[in-house]
């Protein structure tokens, strides 16, 4: 005992007070130890540091979750839908490019797939005292592909043109409210300092490989990234045919140390059959995501392994606030009663998912309030909520997309639905017409007053907690308006602290809980499907597949 | 002499006894009567129709009913195609989903056959500059494949049952017009036409009462093949996502929705559809070819 507290008092020793404050919450229990090593990593404590601490304290240290003992050299084929648009790191919007950007580009920082920081090309971080500015320091022994070294001018230039409103990135969806053209000024050589809108609790996962068109590029960078491909990262560009695929050889000088596989390969496929088959076939050793519908074959198939992520990619399923049946929020109250959640996840995904409650906060989100009450299926108390609200029922057109289960979950929407009286229209389109132009008045997405949009997977809820339901948002479909939500999202993305962070959380949760503006059925886990000779691969929910200790055969 | 006169009253007189006969034999019906082909298909496009009529009245299960907890079971006694990725009963689907594409199709038909009719008749009888003009167009038409023009169309207006059938009504148009346009002109240089004109009559009146009586078998023949084609590619739009919207059983999206699972083993959730929907289109070609047969005999 007496060793622990000398451990204790020497790790302390140099620590800020955030920092001993994430210590003391660990060792009070009010951290577990995941969330412990998440939300230290976020204030700036490095995982070595936290790794010591675990263990002078008697915890397991952070292992490596990547047991090694395949044999190096050799190419990777991993299939994945062909992007769409220019591989551009500025303008790049899906799961596809940012996994062709990743090969060839880093972040500053490194976003696992436990939702814990790592850092990549920045070694550390810390905020100032209200969160309102974070300094980074950067690796000095970092270079381009063209052999020119990375400095704080690149990072400066990078990130600058993410926030700058001209380039139209879509960086600028995360950045909005958070940091603004001018904000990222250099300190030295290797120190960069980000000037925040406001204070964020949260900022480096903002640069982190969660927001993934910010890798970090040259500062003359000529926008053909195409052609040039020229980053920092593991692997360099061989070739590159838009709609086709790309080849990659090993960056033989990085920083991480040079990859084992000699070679990889992207190709592209327009539909997820295909790919089933070419991994079936031994055309690819990789999918980079499968979903439960279209890859029922590779479940239980010994010749394909699946890595399953926890993620908090969901479904939002939108209700009008503001006019039309679900203006009053019994209504939207007595709709969300109507589905049976666990039967969802159960039947749409195998069971490899979690329930939803009507807020973003995934149970995998360590600032998650887990007290709040889950919200069950209930017809006998949605029929009263109806009567409440002086309704028997009424029709109601329901708008999603041609996407995974959308149309099959529409499909139960309906059913469940009609239970209480509710006659739902379907109108399934493609997600071009669906989306529309994205902005009110020329979108079925934000127009409708009763439909479904999909969002990926962030390691932090604070776009899912902005753009689709603040008064100002941008995605806002429900035009759900309440200042008091306004007001609670702007003291949770401030707060530094995550017992600070939970407990704003919660009264979030309750408040969505009790508006009901979006009903969130469910968070699914994201499937990558690999055959069985493939090791060392690390896929994120992001889409991202980390291959620098990958190897096959 | 008398023998040859013999032979020629016989053969002169001979015929009238069994002519009646031969004549009730030989009308359209009695010949369709006895062709095993026109049997079968009228056989096969009888049993859906009824199936779209009736089948939500007798089959075992709500089709649209979902059972999150007996999803992709295989056929069994209890669902006797098994059941599709949410938990419904494919045998229940298979049988009421006639009823979008038995709806939609014979519309769709019948407004090409219309607007054809009409388009072909006025090409055939005023011929000229109205003929080259508007055969051009036909032409410019029907040089894009007819799939491609109805998914443009149904992109730029959204899908609804309604507009598919329209849409596909008007890109058979030309297709029907071609054909009424070659029978017309065979007609319109027989006596009783430039009779009609004489009498001064009109020409719509020429167009309509004089000639249209006499080119119905061809029109008949096309519509029932063009019925064939507008199953085929209602269920084909059904398929890429631009024909009837679900929960609909119907056959064209139920296959797009489960095609994924198929290379799972769950073929139950898709060959049920395909065999319906193939059963349909060639019960109605035999039925076209039957009464093709028929009108050229």
């Amino acid at each position: 005992m007496s060793r622990i507290i000398r451990n204790l008092g020497k790790w302390r020793l140099g620590r800020n007070d955030l920092e001993n404050h994430v210590l003391d919450a660990f060792l009070s229990g009010r951290l577990d130890r995941r969330s412990f090593l998440r939300h230290g990593a976020c204030v700036g404590l490095s995982v070595a540091a936290m790794a010591a601490a675990m263990k002078g304290f008697g915890f397991d240290p952070v292992t490596s979750a990547l047991a090694q003992n395949g044999k190096p050299g050799g190419t990777i084929r991993i299939a994945l839908i062909a992007p769409s648009g220019l591989i551009d790191p500025v303008t790049v919007a899906d799961q596809y490019g940012l996994l062709v950007l990743q090969q060839v580009g880093d972040f500053l920082v490194l976003d696992g797939p436990d939702l814990v920081l790592k850092p990549m090309l920045a070694t550390e971080w810390s905020p100032n005292e209200d969160g309102s500015v974070w300094t980074f320091k950067l690796r000095d022994d970092v270079k381009f592909h063209d052999g020119r070294k990375m400095t704080a001018d690149d990072v400066v230039a990078s990130i600058e043109r993410l926030a700058d409103p001209d380039n139209g990135s879509n960086a600028l969806s995360a950045f909005k409210g958070v940091l603004s053209k001018g904000g990222t000024k250099k300190v030295d050589d290797h120190t960069v300092a980000f000037h925040l809108d406001a204070p964020n609790g949260n900022f480096p996962y903002y640069l982190s490989s969660d927001n993934y068109n910010a890798i970090i590029l040259p500062a003359d960078y000529s926008g053909n990234f195409e052609a040039e491909m020229n980053g920092t990262g593991p692997f360099k560009l061989e070739k590159y045919t838009p709609k086709v695929g790309a080849t990659f050889v090993k960056n033989a000088d990085y920083w991480g140390g040079a990859p084992l596989l000699d070679r990889v390969e992207l190709s592209f496929y327009d539909d997820q059959q295909p790919q089933v088959l070419a991994l079936l076939g031994g055309q690819v050793d990789v999918i980079q995501q499968v979903t439960v519908q279209g890859s029922q074959s590779l479940f239980n198939n010994p010749a394909v392994k699946i890595i399953q992520l926890p993620s908090n990619a969901h479904r939002e399923i939108h209700m009008k606030c503001q006019s039309g049946p679900f203006a009053d929020k019994r209504v939207r109250q007595a709709m969300a009663l109507t589905l049976d959640r666990p039967r969802l996840v159960q039947g749409l995904f195998r069971g490899m998912g979690v329930v939803g409650n009507d807020s973003p906060f995934a149970p995998i989100f360590p600032s998650t309030d887990k007290t709040v009450e889950q919200r069950v299926k209930d017809i006998a108390k949605a029929k009263q909520l109806m009567a409440d609200a002086g309704t028997s029922g009424f029709d109601v057109t329901f708008t999603t997309m041609q996407i995974q289960e959308l149309p099959a979950l529409a499909s139960l929407i309906k059913n469940a639905a009609a239970e209480i009286g509710i006659n739902v229209n379907l109108k399934i389109e493609d997600s071009g017409a669906y989306y529309g132009d994205a902005v009110p008045g020329k979108s079925d997405w934000l127009d409708s007053e009763f439909g479904m949009t999909d969002y990926g997977h962030r390691g932090i809820p604070n776009v899912f907690l902005t753009a689709p339901l603040k008064s100002d948002g941008t995605w806002n479909a429900a035009n759900f308006k309440n200042a008091e939500y306004d007001k609670l999202v702007t003291d949770y993305v401030a707060a530094l602290d995550l017992d600070a962070q939970k407990e704003v959380a919660g009264k979030i949760q309750r408040l969505l809980l009790d508006e009901t503006p979006i009903i969130y059925p469910y968070f699914y886990d994201y499937l990558t499907a690999t055959s069985p000779n493939v090791q060392g691969i690390q896929p994120t929910a992001m889409g991202q597949i980390f291959l620098e200790k990958a190897t096959v055969g | 002499m008398s023998a040859t006169s013999d032979g020629a009253e016989a053969a002169t007189t001979s015929p009238p006894a069994p002519a009646p006969t031969m004549r009730k034999e030989r009308t359209t019906l009695g010949i369709l009567m006895r062709s095993p082909a026109f049997l079968i298909g009228a056989a096969i496009v009888l049993f859906w129709a009824f199936c779209a009529a009736f089948a939500p009245y007798f089959v075992p299960y709500d089709p649209l009913a979902d059972d999150l907890l007996n999803t992709l079971a295989p056929p069994s006694a209890a669902h006797w195609f098994g059941t599709d990725q949410i938990g419904r009963d494919v045998f229940s689907r298979v049988l009421v989903g006639a009823r979008d594409i038995l709806t939609i199709a014979p519309l769709a038909t019948l407004l090409g056959t219309v607007l054809g009719t009409i388009v072909g008749l006025v090409m055939g009888y005023f011929g000229g500059w109205v003929d080259a003009i508007v055969g051009r167009l036909i032409e410019v038409m029907l040089s894009l494949p007819l799939i491609i023009v109805a998914l443009m169309v149904l992109v730029a207006l959204g899908p609804s049952t309604p507009t598919v059938a329209v849409v596909v009504g008007l890109v058979f148009t030309p297709l029907v017009a071609r054909t009424v346009r070659a029978a017309v002109l065979s007609e319109r240089h027989l006596d009783y036409v430039p009779a009609a004109a004489v009498r001064g009559e009109g020409a719509l009146h020429v167009m309509f009462v004089e000639i249209l009586p006499n080119i119905w078998p061809p029109i008949i023949v096309e519509t029932t093949v063009r019925l064939g084609y507008a199953i085929f590619t209602i269920a084909s739009l059904s398929f890429l996502g631009f024909g009837v919207q679900p929960p609909s059983p119907d056959w064209g999206l139920a296959i797009a929705e489960n095609y994924g699972v198929l290379v799972g083993g769950f073929w139950w959730t898709v060959v049920p559809a395909t065999v319906a929907t193939a059963s349909l289109v060639v019960g109605v070609n035999l039925v076209a070819e039957g009464l093709q047969r028929a009108v050229a005999e």
